[in-house]
């Protein structure tokens, strides 16, 4: 059984008197992608902070790979990868130079700049200039710099928002061949597709603590109700929704009644999303 | 520190700054535009002051006026003089009326009258009156009954007096550290608003090898340039180890105070905001320079002060470490606090 990569224990962070990561604990194991979702405010950017030794925690300990973050913050960030959410790159400087200055401070003597810029889908772009590029570019970019020295953890925080779907698909596959190398990846996101789609276990976080850490699949079952979506037809020839909450004693006799007193056209199934499994938790949405 | 670290964001240091447009452009321009500025200021002091004259009889002792530094130059009219007054060619002209040496030796009063153009310091237009009375007593024969003992405090100045471009020369190195100053700061802010410092901190680069990187591109950008303008200029042609000194202790306490016009600074803007005050302030060393008299001794406050002192003295006078080294030890005390003064205020801003 693989070990933890990360582990926090009662991690806090005050911002003078607000208490912005409040006494977080929890553990990602090597190789593993959790999804760290909570609306914008939670506390998820400055436990990212704590976690990547840009912060100094008021409480508690971050564990990272074995080493306490704290007292060997340069040891840590030679093992980890940040792709951060805003772009913050040498937009002067071309892909190569970029990808080559980080190298360079990482302390990698011979460099595959292109390799790396073709894996992320800038092949042909290398030599221009950032400021040309278009956002999706920008944001592959991002990614590709966070992967200068094969991270043994990943932080990415929204590395598919705003992006065309063809630039986000590129990141999603690029999160997994991660994973199959063994990187663990910390995925902070807003999309819940995505966290869904991706992630091993998710947690959600709210108002400074950790509210739901669990498998997708397990806060489904948990915390949502699946459902049957129907279309049916009225008398006027007008389609009208239906909706029929399973697993509860009802749900056999509503089934009946829909199909004996309705026209049914349509039907599927449908299970909580974690959108919904968050609303259900904490009563308010992930975009507040 | 991870030397190899601090070498490649040198590096990356110099490419950004010298492919931002506007401030490429200003480091080529601005030193090319000072070398111009040096070459086409006077290279020598006229010393002689011109007066017109308008004398049917001239006085024999106004034949031997020139000899005294005063050139004399004779109008064929009482009109002609005025005109040539107030177009500014004489800073004063004397009427001598015809029976004036007639009156002198019969002991009457004799009259002279004096015209000043409208922009002649009155410090010179006492100067001429007081000049052209004794030179009065001289013909009459009749000498002061005071003796005046001439002292010059200082270095006696009289006929190698320092031509306008050399007292110009420390100012314009000064000015020259301190673009330096205002581009480092912009660069480094730049990189603050952009967040690329924080992709940095997230690597194993530490916050030291951050500011030895800074360190030493704001020091080289500088200094190197000061340097060329000043071998460009001739500048060390006297005491050039004391002169390469004083530029080097300079890029470097701008170095500092670009630190801290960085941390108070978010963008271009700010950046002059700040920094202009600063270039002004640290300027008017050199003014005093340029115009002695102008400053008082308050001026040896300004940290700039060492510095343009030492180059002027250097550069000009030929003084030496034994003259210099004082000015030296308190720009390197100043270095000190403003590099310090900077890391502590900018870091806290980086962290």
């Amino acid at each position: 059984m693989a070990g933890d990569a990360i582990v926090a224990e009662e991690l806090t962070y005050r911002y003078g008197e607000l208490v912005a990561v409040d006494h977080v604990t929890f553990n990602v194991a090597e190789g593993e992608i959790l999804g760290f979702l909570g609306p914008n405010g939670a506390g998820k950017t400055t436990t990212v902070k704590m976690l990547t030794g840009q912060l100094r925690p008021k409480d508690g300990k971050a564990t990272l790979l074995g080493m306490d973050v704290a007292k060997n913050v340069d040891k840590v960030q030679g093992e980890i990868g940040v792709c951060f959410e805003e772009t913050n790159l040498y937009e002067q400087m071309s892909a190569v130079e970029n990808l080559r200055l980080f190298a360079r401070l990482f302390g990698i003597g011979r460099f595959d700049a292109d390799a790396l810029l073709r894996r992320v889908g800038l092949g042909g772009r290398e030599k221009d200039r950032v400021e040309t590029y278009s956002k999706g570019m920008k944001q592959r970019l991002m990614v590709a710099r966070s992967l200068v020295n094969r991270p043994r953890v990943l932080f990415l925080d929204e590395p598919t928002a705003g992006l065309d779907p063809t630039s986000s698909e590129a990141i999603r596959n690029i999160i997994i061949e991660e994973r199959k190398r063994g990187a663990t990846v910390f995925l902070t996101t807003h999309d819940m597709l995505e966290a869904d789609k991706l992630s091993d276990r998710v947690a959600f976080m709210d108002q400074g603590k950790i509210v739901a850490l669990d498998t997708p699949h397990n806060l489904k079952q948990q915390y949502g109700k699946r459902a049957l979506k129907a279309k049916v037809s009225t008398e006027k020839g007008e389609l009208e929704d239906r909706e029929v909450i399973l697993d509860t004693p009802e749900t056999s006799n509503d089934i009946q009644q829909l199909f004996s007193q309705e026209k049914v056209v349509t039907v599927h199934s449908e299970e909580a999303s974690l959108e919904d499994i968050f609303i259900e938790i904490t009563g308010r949405g992930l975009q507040g | 520190m991870n030397w190899q670290i601090v070498r490649a964001l040198i590096a990356k240091d110099f490419k950004l700054y010298f492919r931002n447009r506007f401030f490429a452009l200003i480091t080529v321009l601005a030193l090319v535009a000072y070398v111009v500025i040096y070459f086409v200021m006077p290279s020598m002091v006229d010393e002689t002051l011109e007066m017109a004259v308008y004398a049917p009889v001239l006085p024999p002792i106004l034949e031997q006026a020139g000899s005294q530094g005063l050139e004399l130059v004779l109008m064929e009219s009482e009109e002609q003089l005025k005109e040539a007054v107030i177009g500014g060619e004489y800073l004063a002209g004397v009427v001598v009326p015809p029976d004036f040496m007639d009156k002198l030796m019969s002991g009457e009063k004799g009259r002279l009258d004096v015209y000043f153009g409208t922009d002649t310091p009155e410090e010179l237009q006492d100067s001429i009156t007081v000049l052209l009375e004794e030179m009065a007593y001289l013909q009459t024969g009749q000498m002061l009954s005071v003796h005046v003992s001439p002292e010059v405090l200082g270095r006696d100045m009289v006929g190698i007096q320092i031509p306008m471009r050399d007292r110009l020369l420390p100012m314009l190195a000064v000015i020259i550290l301190m673009m330096e100053m205002l581009g480092l700061a912009s660069l480094i802010s730049s990189e603050v608003v952009g967040r690329t410092v924080q992709a940095l901190l997230i690597t194993p680069m530490t916050i030291r090898g951050l500011f030895a990187a800074k360190l030493i591109m704001g020091v080289s950008l500088a200094f190197v340039q000061a340097l060329l303008f000043m071998a460009v200029t001739g500048g060390l042609n006297q005491q050039p180890l004391i002169i390469i000194a004083a530029l080097l202790l300079g890029a470097i306490m701008v170095t500092g105070i670009g630190f801290l016009v960085a941390s108070g600074s978010k963008e271009m803007t700010t950046v002059m905001a700040w920094g202009f005050p600063a270039l002004i302030v640290l300027s008017v060393p050199a003014f005093g320079v340029l115009a002695p008299g102008t400053v008082s001794d308050w001026v040896k406050a300004i940290p700039s002060y060492y510095l343009v002192d030492a180059v002027y003295q250097a550069a000009n006078f030929n003084a030496g470490w034994s003259d210099l080294w004082n000015n030296l030890l308190i720009l390197l005390g100043f270095d000190i606090v403003f590099v310090w003064l900077g890391i502590t205020v900018l870091g806290r801003k980086l962290r």
